[in-house]
């Protein structure tokens, strides 16, 4: 996929003016909450699920290249065909020959974000081979060839305006409908053709397990379903961290990943593949291709502090919860991957030099790691990318470069050290900074960390700090007790 | 060329500094989990409802199809589609015959192409499942030679018939009897929880996107 995060803040900047993102964006981060907290309150113990989730992703990375390796083995041994992919071009290839040498004119594709990062449907199409994206949502991002908006609903603010017009262009419907339920339908319609006379599937993985070399799909539409169970190939791409120890470690992660990305106890399928089919099954595939994709991951593997980004199981729960998605939505982030997630790993696999704009519009409010089902720790790692940019500019080094600069650190760090001199520091620094306020704020000062105020207004001080108006309300409130 | 990737990417991931992973914390339990027949048969019926679909309990094979003929009578199909092994007293060619609903046998089906042309022509699929799980309403369904995969997401309409000894509380007591035995894993199994459903345009949700409109599961308990 083509990256377009260099153009971080100026789509930030458009879509916060797009009113229907905004309406949208608004629905979803009040919505979307409510209903995964109703979906894990079928949990007796919530807490405990998650947990035991955390606890299966952290392991899973850890043991992963054993975990791998057994896969493997398992999968080969049930008739699978096992390609590794060291990148982009490793994995698009192959799967392009896989469609050359068998003849195929089209494939159908269930939803796959690792097929994005790739940009796998670009190169089947100029491979000669043409790509029918089925999920509803990818269907129309296709069409428009719009970036997702959502990890999960890549074109939920798209208007229905839009979809009538790209629809009718396609010959999809014949009459312009502007209803969400009749676009569905005609897609029905016109994908039917495609499932019935297929000859080649391409799918994503959710999990993959080690013990048995099964690979499962979770999914609500049944594209997935008739993507696989059409055809005579079969072709699964999975990124090369899915894979967890057993399937009740991978029962558990479906019931998170249900609950966390769409509130549901589970989705309307979930399908789990081991093999191509056995003699005298009529249908599913006769042939089974596994792509294992790395893609910079085992990179990623190395670095201990990235590493855990690995963890995740694409659930979309954190872009639901964030601050900074809710009102820019996901076309700023710029690639396959949105919300907090993008914004850790999309600096990975472009480069952090390249994502600056995006690990900085972050505010750290951690949302997205207390809810996090993997227990990625997403404000550690924007922390880590910052620093490392510094790092990056400075010539290795994370110090200041100026001696001024220097020098505040220091004091500031005394100042900080003591809580006798910060308070002190505090209530004298409050006069001094009012005599810049303008209309209750304080959006710059005339010397000093100028650049901070330069995306930061600070508000106006009150006469008293909080020290005080505590001491000040604990000794009125032991009046009225007494 | 493909072993070099292989290598490469496994020595690379086995050069990374190694984290022992940490014990892990007791599995959750689960609300379902020593549920009853009785139990378990109200949580499934509560789940399948909340996703659209129907459930009816009957005792016999021959009661099982006086629900199917008002189903087909009901929601108006003329064909349909059947696969797995059927339930005593249920012959649904004798059933299609009295109904005059054309009945399709799938595991008769000459080919892929057969079976494709009536899988995706049919009013209805029939499944006879082999489990059902209570804790969300859920049917599981193995494939093989005589459950085709079509015949449960094709057609608009899926019929699940389950005997109620195939309902269990929980997803782990169905996963254990399908994988436990590594040399009988299904080519595919699948869990089936009410009608294929999207909400992909503006968050408006509605059934039947690509799979059934409509599920549902009929429980044969025997004589009680």
């Amino acid at each position: 996929m083509h990256s377009r995060v260099d153009k971080f803040v100026e789509t930030a900047r458009r879509e916060l003016k797009v009113e229907l993102s905004q309406a949208f964006l608004l629905m979803l981060s009040l919505g979307a909450p409510i209903m995964r907290q109703i979906g894990l309150s079928s949990f007796p113990d919530p807490a405990a699920a998650e947990a035991y989730s955390r606890a299966v992703r952290a392991e899973a990375v850890d043991r992963l290249p054993e975990l791998l390796e057994e896969f493997e083995q398992n999968a080969i041994a049930r008739g699978v065909q096992v390609i590794w992919a060291r990148d982009a071009a490793e994995a698009n290839s192959a799967i392009l020959d896989i469609a050359q040498r068998r003849g195929i004119r089209y494939v159908t594709k269930g939803k796959s974000l690792v097929t994005e990062e790739i940009g796998l449907n670009e190169h089947l199409v100029e491979g000669g081979v043409e790509v029918f994206e089925t999920d509803l949502g990818e269907v129309i991002t296709q069409l428009l060839s719009l970036p997702p908006f959502h990890l999960v609903g890549p074109a939920l603010n798209v208007p229905p305006e839009e979809i009538s017009a790209v629809f009718l262009k396609k010959g999809i419907i014949s009459e312009p409908t502007t209803v969400p339920v009749e676009l569905g339908k005609a897609a029905r319609a016109y994908l039917r053709e495609k499932f019935r006379h297929l000859d080649m599937g391409i799918v994503g993985v959710n999990v993959a397990v080690a013990e048995t070399g099964t690979f499962i799909n979770v999914e609500n539409e049944g594209n997935i379903r008739l993507t696989k169970s059409s055809p005579k190939t079969l072709v699964a791409v999975m990124s090369l961290e899915k894979v967890v120890p057993t399937m009740a470690d991978a029962l558990h992660l479906v019931r998170m990943v249900c609950r966390n990305c769409t509130g549901q106890k589970l989705s309307s399928y979930v399908s789990m593949d081991t093999g191509p089919k056995k003699t005298g099954e009529i249908d599913g595939p006769e042939e089974v291709f596994i792509v294992i994709v790395d893609n910079g991951r085992s990179e990623i593997y190395r670095d201990p502090q990235a590493r855990q980004i690995l963890r995740c199981i694409r659930c979309g729960a954190c872009a639901n919860v964030c601050p900074v998605y809710a009102k820019i939505g996901g076309y700023p982030y710029g690639f396959a991957y949105t919300g907090p997630m993008g914004q850790v790993m999309n600096p990975l696999l472009l480069g952090i030099e390249a994502c600056s704009d995006l690990y900085r519009a972050c505010t750290l409010c951690g949302a997205c790691s207390k809810i996090c089902p993997a227990g990625v720790d997403h404000p550690s790692l924007i922390l880590e990318y910052r620093a490392r940019e510094i790092r990056l500019k400075n010539g290795g080094s994370a110090d200041f470069r100026s001696r001024a600069g220097k020098a505040l650190a220091s004091l500031l760090s005394m100042v900080m050290g003591s809580s006798l001199l910060w308070r002190l520091g505090v209530k004298c620094a409050r006069p001094v900074l009012n005599r810049f306020a303008r209309g209750g704020y304080i959006s710059g000062i005339p010397t000093g960390p100028q650049a901070w105020f330069g995306c930061r207004d600070l508000r106006a001080m009150p006469a008293r700090t909080f020290h005080e108006q505590w001491q000040d309300l604990q000794a009125g409130s032991g009046r009225e007790a007494s | 060329m493909n072993q070099d990737a292989r290598e490469g990417i496994l020595n690379r991931l086995k050069s990374a500094p190694r984290n022992n992973p940490d014990a892990r914390p007791p599995k959750p339990v689960l609300s379902e989990t020593g549920l009853d027949r009785e139990g378990m048969l109200e949580r499934f019926t509560s789940e399948l409802t909340a996703q659209t679909g129907t459930t009816y309990r009957v005792q016999s094979g021959e009661e099982a199809l006086a629900v199917l003929a008002r189903i087909a009578a009901e929601e108006g199909l003329r064909s349909i589609i059947v696969a797995g092994k059927a339930l005593p007293g249920m012959d649904l060619k004798a059933f299609g015959d009295r109904e005059g609903v054309a009945v399709t046998a799938a595991p008769e089906t000459a080919d892929r192409e057969a079976l494709r042309q009536a899988a995706f022509t049919a009013d209805a699929g029939v499944t006879f499942a082999d489990f059902a799980v209570a804790e969300t309403g859920t049917v599981g369904l193995i494939f093989r030679q005589d459950q085709p995969r079509l015949v449960s997401i094709a057609p608009p309409v899926h019929i699940a018939v389950i005997p109620v000894d195939k309902l269990h509380p929980v997803y782990e007591d169905v996963i254990g009897q399908v994988f436990g035995e590594t040399d009988h894993i299904p080519s595919q199994f699948a869990f089936i929880t009410g009608p294929s459903a999207t909400a992909d345009i503006q968050a408006v949700g509605f059934k039947g996107m690509h799979g059934p409109v409509k599920v549902f599961a009929i429980f044969v308990t025997g004589r009680e």
